[in-house]
């Protein structure tokens, strides 16, 4: 089921499958999905809205040759029929006006609804790689924001017509009522639009005063809450209101200063509108003077006065326009990682042996991973070593097939992985992360996260096994405690990630650095349950990405990396006759230094052999490329 | 997002006392402003005026002026009119200014507010962890709810305003024409109003379901996007696909609902501005009959499309989402009680200042009788039936794995959390309750996040002294502290006790050496460090926690995050869920695997079984200290000597050791 994903969005969107590179396109092509999703509604959007104008422009002009024709005649036959067009064009206005609101607010629903699920899944099925080139707060503007923005692309557009047909209707049913009129018109907007400017004031300052005190508040109302343990152990809180709030009347008066600078220009703003109609009527008041102009017409031209000034509301369609194609252009990032493709086969019977060949990885332009073979034999545990930068992470995200390697093959029991469909993949490779995201709504759901939930049950066995079960017990629901409740430590979140690991049957298990907030106690507990039959089944192939010297130690196998590349490979109390190795763990870096156990003083010589040691693994590394990978020779003497 | 999850952990511990809604405080908020709503309303009659002349001066100019074919007359009046929009512009800025008067007191208290309930509210939770998260919901409160809520009132108070006063200027108007006019005008307006309020009340509940819909998908899709690679690795794209496209179509649907709801407002605008149009010139002939004039007629219907229409039209767009957009922020600040909801200590709102008080030499100076805690009706306890001595002058070190509420223990004795059961006294002071204020005094609780904040470091450090009196600390006493914790490098580095310190630019271990330094400037005897050292290496852990055990007279409480600190402790409580154990170092060696587990010993050969490739010889299992620091002899404490008890009821401890001596607490 999971792997019909990728394979409808493909179908489904040409624009993802074929990134031409060229920004926005990608964007504006689903933009255009979303105008051919609600075709109907925005064709019948543009109708009306285009209808709704035309009536709106003919309005005026009915009613003032109705009120010419009352007064002329009260009684007559004719000022009954025009009555009556005028009864029934304003009926039909608010009927048009009705529909054009009930199939503006629905298409734009849904066009928003469209580009999110698109959207959605195709971040879903870019996997990681769509949070490569998009930070997470960016992702959610782009699918939340942007998409809000692009959807009322299709009725905007539909309604564009009718933006150009009222103001400039207007101004033509000025001139066509009276050349004078429009004159006055045209040349009153420029005049008046130049004087009132002059009293515009610029509020950008007070703006600026005013986000600064608010940021000052913020700022010492995060440093309080930092410390809320101590101000509420100390007692303290009122003082810490008073010093959090100081900045206070600063804001207040900045807020102040805004309204009054606001409330200037905001004031000749609005006189605008009134003072040319006011002209436009003056103009026809001298024209019926002097017969050429009836009082109807009179009527009809003040409103078209009004009508006319519409022009900025165009200007402010357009802008709607714009910023809806700026924002579909914002998909393009999101839309450029193509969708993962999964295979169609499923695994053959084996053990979980784990093959990287010649796995090269590049992040940035550069290269992280610079062609590393090693077999990870089924049910052994690898441990990878190295400083922070040295591809560790990268390495075991292409390992459970997280990301594809630029260059290599990885596969499992023979299989390469991206031959395996989505299901057999991601049953049998399970991760768990130094800062997992806890998805899922509740602590049990969390656990439970996969192609297909974890029974209960086995929720509950695998946060024994991650030693989360007590305090998940500790919690105001247990299992049912919904996370966002749940005020986690780092060690906790990553116990309930290990669970989550722990509750789906597999064959291997990445680790990457993911009991690093343990306590050397509880991460000894955790590897015990891992080195076990974990929740009845047969040990799996660890794979785990270490800081601790410790976890090293208990690893079958370690791997060292440094630049990309396997500087050396053996058992941990092997490699520790290393300067070089053991300095990895006495790296500044490493969280939790006190518990990474000093070793032994190892005098530092140049007496170190050769390759030490590595060939002593039996079976476990298979290095067909001993040549391209020099990772002994200078490695070990440069330490 | 972050903001839209209300306060949960305010909610979670303790209950929130009954509160006036927020429409009755919003009420009482007016009924204060009394006068600045005069002078809004003082000012909004220029606008009325305005309105007023639209009419009434086009009637004039048309009847006495330009169909009489006196131009200038006709010219006389619009021109009057023009003076009326300069003056009516003018008085939209003074309007602005009284709004003023009306948001920025608006928005001042809903600042302190939300910093009350954050100050007050935060801490004392099951770990410190949680601040972040609250944090960032306190900020947005704060930056970006506040500013809606204030942008949201007044607009809303805007539109409604301009829409009273321009309709008191028309109708006037419409009166002063001919009164007969408000006969045709006003049942039709009466009514389309009266269509839009009886429909206010479902609309906003669309409006509201919306807008909670619409944070639903953000706060989805904020999880979805910082979990992609969970996601991926846990191969579960199809359910949380699922969930998230769920709550866009829920969000779809209330779109719809609201879209539906809006041809109302459509219809109402309808019969309340444009249907008195229709009727004025059915009723043309009647009216005309009845003595009506032409241009009062033209007025009428300038005053009709120019003034009602766009008026109805604005104060029905705001009434309609505005409205319920200032509901829901208000109603989400106002889960932020002004009183900070109970969640913090019962303590006195000032800053407990301790007067030097040196503990009753009688009773222990932290004693727990059967102290039951649990974070919630149906959570498992944390901490069952635990009893504690620790005499003054004592060293308690408290050691267990993370998450097993070692810290739970410390906001206990604190008296942070009310215990479910039992009693905790401090000093023979009840932490909770009467004594709480006095118990507070004689205390000082330094968590792992060290508080420090943006001001002199003198203030900082002198933050729990009183200002004057025997507890207050002079500069001298000031640079021994720091000398004794370890403070004295970076004193000198920053130059000296008043200069400013910037919390952001401290490492974590420096904030903790202030907040250590802090504490041992403090009056109080009883000392809790709650893994205050955690940021320390140990060398600098080791000199901070012998400054506190040197001095004088005070009880010393370690939360340890590393066994050496348990080392230097004369007494050792083991937490491991049920099964707490107290005792000395060597004892517990032999009686708490779990103690030897955590003091480094795990390495030995018993256990080597387990850890394949681990060979007794491994060079990173050799030390037997975790530590890599060897355990500093113990000082000399005042009070020395086996003081250090604890006792459990029955079942609740193993005993360990030396237990016996208190047979009347000893568990069996």
């Amino acid at each position: 089921m999971a792997s019909s994903i990728p394979a409808d969005t493909t179908a489904a969107d040409p624009a993802t499958t074929t990134p031409d590179g060229s920004a926005g396109r990608p964007g504006e092509r689903l933009l255009r999905g979303a105008l051919r999703h609600s075709a109907g509604r925005v064709v019948a959007v543009f109708w009306f809205t285009t209808a709704s104008a035309a009536v709106g422009l003919a309005l005026p002009a009915v009613l003032g040759r109705t009120l010419d024709v009352l007064l002329a005649d009260p009684h007559g036959a004719e000022a009954r029929r025009w009555v009556l067009a005028s009864a029934g064009l304003t009926c039909l206005l608010v009927v048009l006006d009705a529909l054009d609101s009930l199939l503006t607010g629905t298409a734009n629903a849904r066009s928003i609804a469209w580009l999110r699920r698109r959207l959605l899944r195709h971040t879903l099925s870019a996997g990681t790689r769509a949070g490569r080139r998009t930070a997470a707060g960016d992702l959610v503007t782009r699918l939340v924001g942007n998409a809000a923005q692009a959807g009322t692309a299709p009725t905007a557009l539909a309604s564009a017509l009718a933006a150009v047909i009222t103001p400039v209707g207007g101004l033509v049913a000025l001139a066509l009522i009276d050349p004078w009129l429009a004159l006055a018109f045209v040349l009153g907007l420029p005049l008046l639009a130049v004087l009132l400017r002059s009293f515009v004031r610029d509020t950008t300052d007070s703006v600026a005063r005013y986000q600064h005190s608010q940021g000052e508040i913020a700022g010492r109302l995060v440093e309080a809450l930092g410390g809320a343990r101590t101000i509420a152990a100390a007692g303290t809180g009122g003082r810490e209101r008073a010093r959090v709030l100081a900045p206070l009347p600063e804001l207040s008066r900045q807020g102040h200063r805004m309204w009054r600078v606001q409330g200037r220009s905001a004031a000749w703003a609005a006189a605008i509108v009134p003072l040319l109609q006011i002209a436009v009527v003056a103009v026809a008041g001298l024209r019926l003077t002097a017969g050429e102009l009836s009082v109807g017409s009179l009527l009809a031209a003040a409103r078209y006065a009004v009508l006319a000034t519409g022009i900025g509301m165009l200007v402010g369609h357009l802008n709607g326009l714009v910023r809806s194609r700026t924002a579909a252009r914002r998909f393009a990032p999101v839309l450029a990682e193509p969708a993962t493709a999964y295979g169609t086969r499923s695994l053959p019977p084996g053990d979980g042996t784990l093959e990287l060949r010649g796995a090269r990885a590049v992040r940035g332009g550069r290269e992280v991973l610079c062609g590393v073979d090693l077999v990870v034999p089924g049910g052994r545990c690898l441990a990878v070593v190295g400083r922070s930068g040295s591809g560790k992470s990268t390495l075991a995200a292409i390992a459970g097939r997280l990301a594809d390697p630029d260059g290599g093959e990885v596969l499992l029991d023979g299989v390469p992985l991206p031959e395996l469909t989505h299901d057999a993949l991601r049953r049998a490779i399970g991760y768990a992360f130094e800062r997992p995201a806890l998805l899922g709504g509740t602590i049990g759901g969390t656990i439970a996260l996969g192609p297909a939930p974890s029974p209960p049950g086995r929720v509950v066995e695998a946060a024994r096994a991650a030693c989360a079960d007590d305090f998940v017990r500790l919690l105001p629901d247990g299992y049912e405690t919904p996370v966002a409740d749940a005020p986690l430590s780092g060690g906790e979140t990553q116990r309930l990630g290990l669970a989550r690991a722990f509750a789906h049957e597999g064959r291997v298990l990445i680790l990457d650095d993911a009991t690093s907030s343990l306590d050397t106690v509880t991460e000894l507990r955790v590897t015990r349950a891992l080195a076990g039959r974990l929740l009845g089944a047969r040990p799996r192939t660890r794979v785990i990405v270490a800081h601790r010297a410790a976890t090293a130690a208990r690893a079958d196998l370690v791997v060292w990396l440094e630049d990309g590349r396997v500087r050396a490979a053996g058992r941990h109390a092997e490699l520790w006759a290393l300067d070089g190795y053991r300095a990895v763990f006495a790296a500044p870096d490493v969280p939790d230094g006190p518990d990474v156990p000093d070793g032994p003083d190892v005098s530092d010589g140049p007496d170190v052999p050769e390759r030490p040691n590595v060939l002593d693994v039996p079976d476990a590394f298979d290095e067909p490329n001993r040549s391209e990978a020099p990772q002994a020779d200078g490695g070990v003497q440069g330490g | 997002m972050a903001e839209s999850a209300p306060d949960k952990k305010g909610g979670r511990i303790g209950a929130r006392g009954a509160r006036p809604g927020p429409y009755a405080e919003g009420i009482r908020f007016l009924r204060e402003r009394r006068r600045v709503l005069w002078r809004l309303a003082a000012w909004s009659v220029l606008e009325s005026g305005q309105t007023f002349l639209s009419g009434y001066a086009l009637a004039r100019a048309l009847d006495d002026g330009f169909l009489a074919g006196d131009r200038g007359i006709g010219l006389a009046w619009l021109g009057l009119a023009a003076l009326a929009v300069a003056l009516g512009a003018y008085g939209t800025g003074r309007v602005y200014r009284a709004m003023a008067a009306l948001v920025e007191p608006l928005r001042d208290a809903l600042v302190r507010r939300v910093v009350t309930h954050a100050v007050g509210g935060a801490g004392g939770g099951r770990t410190e962890g949680g601040g972040a998260g609250g944090g960032t919901t306190a900020v947005s409160r704060l930056t970006h709810q506040v500013e809606i809520a204030r942008d949201t009132f007044a607009g809303l108070v805007m539109v409604s305003r301009s829409f009273v006063f321009v309709a008191a200027g028309a109708l006037v108007g419409l009166f002063s024409l001919a009164p007969v006019l408000l006969l045709v005008v006003l049942p039709p307006l009466v009514l389309g109003l009266a269509l839009f309020l009886a429909t206010l009340r479902p609309m906003a509940r669309r409006q509201e379901a919306f807008l909670e819909a619409d944070e639903n998908i953000a706060e989805t899709l904020g999880a979805v996007a910082s979990g992609l690679r969970d996601i991926t690795a846990a191969g579960a794209e199809e359910p949380v696909g699922a969930d998230a496209g769920g709550r866009i179509d829920t969000e779809y649907r209330a779109a719809r609902a609201l879209a539906r709801w809006g041809v109302v407002r459509v219809v109402a605008i309808g019969v309340g501005g444009r249907l008195p149009v229709v009727l004025l010139l059915v009723a043309a002939p009647w009216l005309l009959g009845r003595g009506v004039t032409t241009g009062a007629l033209v007025g009428a219907l300038a005053y009709l499309q120019q003034s009602l229409l766009p008026a109805l039209q604005s104060l029905m767009q705001a009434l309609g989402t505005g409205g319920s957009r200032l509901a829901v922020v208000v109603r989400r600040l106002a889960g932020t009680a002004p009183d900070g909801g109970g969640a913090g200590p019962a303590l006195a709102p000032g800053p407990a200042v301790p007067d030097g008080t040196v503990a009753r030499p009688t009773s222990p100076a932290v004693e727990l009788r059967a102290v039951t805690f649990a974070y919630g009706d149906r959570a498992a306890p944390v901490v069952e039936g635990l009893g504690l001595d620790v005499p003054a002058g004592g060293h308690l070190a408290v050691v267990g794995p993370s998450g097993i509420g070692k810290s739970t223990l410390a906001g206990l004795i604190a008296g942070l959390l009310e215990p479910r059961s039992g009693e905790v006294r401090v000093c023979g002071e009840p932490v909770r309750g009467s004594g709480a204020v006095r118990a507070a005094a004689l205390r000082v609780l330094i968590p792992q996040e060290a508080y420090v904040f943006s001001g002199t470091l003198a203030d900082n450090l002198r933050y729990l002294c009183p200002q004057a009196g025997p507890g207050a600390r002079t500069d001298a006493e000031l640079a021994a502290a720091a000398e004794a914790v370890g403070l004295d490098v970076l004193l000198s580095r920053i130059g000296g006790p008043y200069a400013d310190v910037d919390p952001g630019a401290l490492s974590a271990g420096e904030r903790q050496l202030i907040a250590l330094a802090r504490a041992y400037l403090s009056p109080a005897p009883v000392v809790l460090l709650d893994e205050a050292t955690c940021h320390l290496d140990p060398a600098a852990e080791a000199r901070a926690e012998r400054a506190f055990a040197r001095r004088p007279g005070t009880t010393l409480i370690v939360i340890a995050h590393r066994v050496s600190s348990a080392r230097r402790a004369e007494r050792v409580l083991v937490m491991d869920g049920r099964q707490t154990v107290c005792g000395r170092h060597a004892e517990l060696l032999e009686r708490s695997p779990l103690y030897r587990d955590l003091a480094g010993s795990w390495g030995g050969p018993g256990d080597s079984g387990h850890l394949l490739g681990a060979g007794a010889s491994d060079p990173a299992l050799a030390p037997r200290d975790a530590d890599g620091v060897h355990p500093v002899a113990r000082p000399g404490l005042p009070g020395d000597g086996g003081h250090v008890v604890a006792y459990g009821p029955v079942g609740q401890m193993q005993a360990a050791g030396d237990l016996g001596d208190r047979g009347a607490f000893g568990g069996q």
